[in-house]
């Protein structure tokens, strides 16, 4: 039987910080710790194969993942509409970005799949299990980032 | 100066046009390597690229290796942005003939300084 | 959230007793921004509240003080100071030091180290063989020098300024972070030290950086440091300041040199030096 090995809980809140406070404003910190009962409304995961293999996931509330687009995109607060093709777009790279550092806190070589997004829960693989798990709050409301490894 | 930036994410493709635009360049774009070969192929050859890892149909370190094979396009320079960051695959993109690497999370300033070390975006003299 | 008239009064006052560095109004922004992580941690509802907390808490005062300090830092900060200490410092001090073989240089108000690294790369590329070089780095900050020590950079500090090459050579991953190689963390030695303050015991340097630090301090703090320098850098030494700081009064202790846009300040002979044996 082998070890599962997964990032550490800190070098993932660190990833996601940094991606948070690069691109979403540091005017409005993410806080960690559970910040109410997620509906998930976009999620997004990809996968990494190689030398280490696992899945790394992000899942939004529906407004959260439109200020997330809005932010990215440049756009006004609040004033310009995204459509559904934007947050798919938007949502997917910021899960490539948290992916593709999760992927260096690992031993390499190892490949990062494209992003897959859905709205609502992207469908995991049934022989994966949680090996760490982010909650955390932006603008109080709940979002969850995840590292699911191969059991 | 012309910029073609390409990526598979139009939200990326947004932040690094106000980026580079802030930066006195002129913008192009491409979602992927083949639509950016497309541009070269079609005589819009930029002064630089920013160039994505992983991409649909084809990926930005094949991209890379396709305009270091052709003499004509010796002038781009190529700027890796990307959130690949191991170890070595930097080793890998630069021994490709990258000139520079950006590591998603970026800061506008990283860009900035990076473009300046490449002597591509002239530092204001301080007053 | 704003940070209040007193409650803002009551950090500059601190900030200038204790560092000297001067936090005048309108940098009330700047204020909030770093204490407000702290006021978070400490469980405060703002930074109002984090304030009545410092005026009784000298730990949380050292832990402001720290943040308070903290300056954004690239590698290779505005890339010409390093062409000048390459292509006219590090020859010029290469010259005059053959009998020894070492140079001693510091990086005053070091941060969190990006420049005494940037300095060590360079002179891991520049130095002949067979030479060594010591860098000491100072800061009023004990946190700082604890980074300089570990070495560790985040992944957006390292994306500043430090050209792909460098990083390859010169870093390896640990974590969501990049550390260091020995061979440059032996070259740097950390050492806390406040600028206003007297200098401690320390030995004559060769080059000194000492850039956008003095923009904090009162003309009066400025000048007595500037005097203070002039004691230790060595008689054929270089001290170079930020850009921004080039045009100060420097009274008749040092004088300037350009190399392109930057300003490099030697320490002037107030009487004629005897002309040097040559040959003997």
């Amino acid at each position: 039987m082998t070890v599962l090995s997964a990032p550490s809980l800190t070098d993932v809140q660190m990833v996601v910080d940094e991606v948070w406070g690069t691109f979403l404003g540091t005017e409005e910190p993410l806080v960690p710790g559970p910040a109410g009962d997620l509906e998930v409304g976009w999620s997004a995961a990809v996968s990494i194969t190689g030398e280490w293999r696992g899945l790394v996931s992000v899942e939004l509330p529906g407004p959260m993942a439109a200020e997330v687009t809005r932010r990215m995109l440049g756009l006004v607060d609040g004033l310009d509409p995204t459509s559904d093709e934007d947050v798919a777009d938007a949502v997917g790279e910021l899960v490539n970005m948290i992916g593709g550092n999760v992927k260096s806190l690992m031993p390499g070589p190892s490949t990062l799949s494209l992003p897959v997004v859905a709205a609502g829960r992207v469908a995991r693989p049934s022989d994966v299990v949680e090996a760490c798990r982010l909650d955390a709050g932006w603008g109080g409301a709940p979002l969850v980032v995840s590292v699911h490894v191969h059991a | 100066m012309d910029a073609l930036i390409i990526d598979d994410s139009r939200a990326m493709r947004s932040i690094l046009r106000r980026t580079v635009t802030e930066l006195g360049f002129e913008t192009l774009e491409a979602g992927n390597g083949q639509e950016a070969l497309d541009h070269l192929e079609a005589g819009r050859v930029p002064d630089l690229c920013l160039i994505d890892w992983n991409m649909p149909v084809m990926d930005g370190y094949t991209f890379i290796t396709r305009v270091r094979a052709n003499p004509d396009w010796r002038g781009i320079t190529l700027m890796m942005v990307t959130t690949e960051s191991e170890h070595g695959q930097i080793v890998r993109a630069l021994a490709a003939g990258a000139h520079e690497y950006v590591i998603k999370p970026f800061t506008p300033d990283a860009i900035a300084e990076k473009l300046e070390l490449l002597g591509l975006v002239a530092k204001p003299v301080p007053a | 959230m704003t940070i209040s008239p007193p409650s803002f009064a009551f950090v500059s006052d601190l900030a200038r007793r204790e560092t000297a560095m001067l936090y005048d109004p309108g940098k009330e922004y700047l204020v909030e921004a770093r204490l407000l992580p702290l006021a978070r941690e400490a469980g405060c509802a703002d930074v109002d509240g984090y304030v009545a907390r410092l005026r009784t808490d000298p730990v949380e005062q050292a832990k402001a003080l720290d943040a308070l300090t903290i300056n954004e830092t690239s590698w290779f900060r505005d890339n010409a100071p390093y062409q000048a200490f390459t292509e006219v410092m590090l020859p010029a001090m290469v010259a005059a030091r053959s009998h020894v073989r070492h140079l001693s240089i510091w990086s005053a108000a070091c941060s969190s180290g990006q420049e005494a690294y940037s300095l060590a790369m360079l002179l891991d590329q520049h130095l002949p063989a067979g030479w060594t070089a010591q860098i000491l780095a100072t800061d009023v900050s004990t946190t700082m020098l604890a980074r300089v020590d570990a070495g560790r950079y985040s992944q957006v500090e390292m994306n500043r300024g430090l050209p792909a090459t460098s990083l390859v050579k010169y870093f390896s991953r640990a974590g969501s972070e990049w550390e260091i190689s020995e061979d440059l963390k032996r070259m740097v030695r950390t050492q806390q030290l406040n600028l206003s303050a007297p200098f401690p015991l320390l030995p004559t340097f060769d080059i000194v950086f000492l850039r956008n630090v003095l923009i904090y301090f009162d003309l009066e703090t400025k000048r007595d440091i500037l005097r203070r320098m002039r004691q230790v850098v060595a008689p054929d030494g270089f001290l170079l300041l930020g850009s921004s700081e080039t045009t100060l009064d420097l009274e008749d202790d040092w004088n300037r040199e350009a190399h392109g846009r930057t300003q490099l300040h030697r320490p002037a002979t107030t009487t004629l030096q005897p002309i040097a044996l040559t040959g003997a």
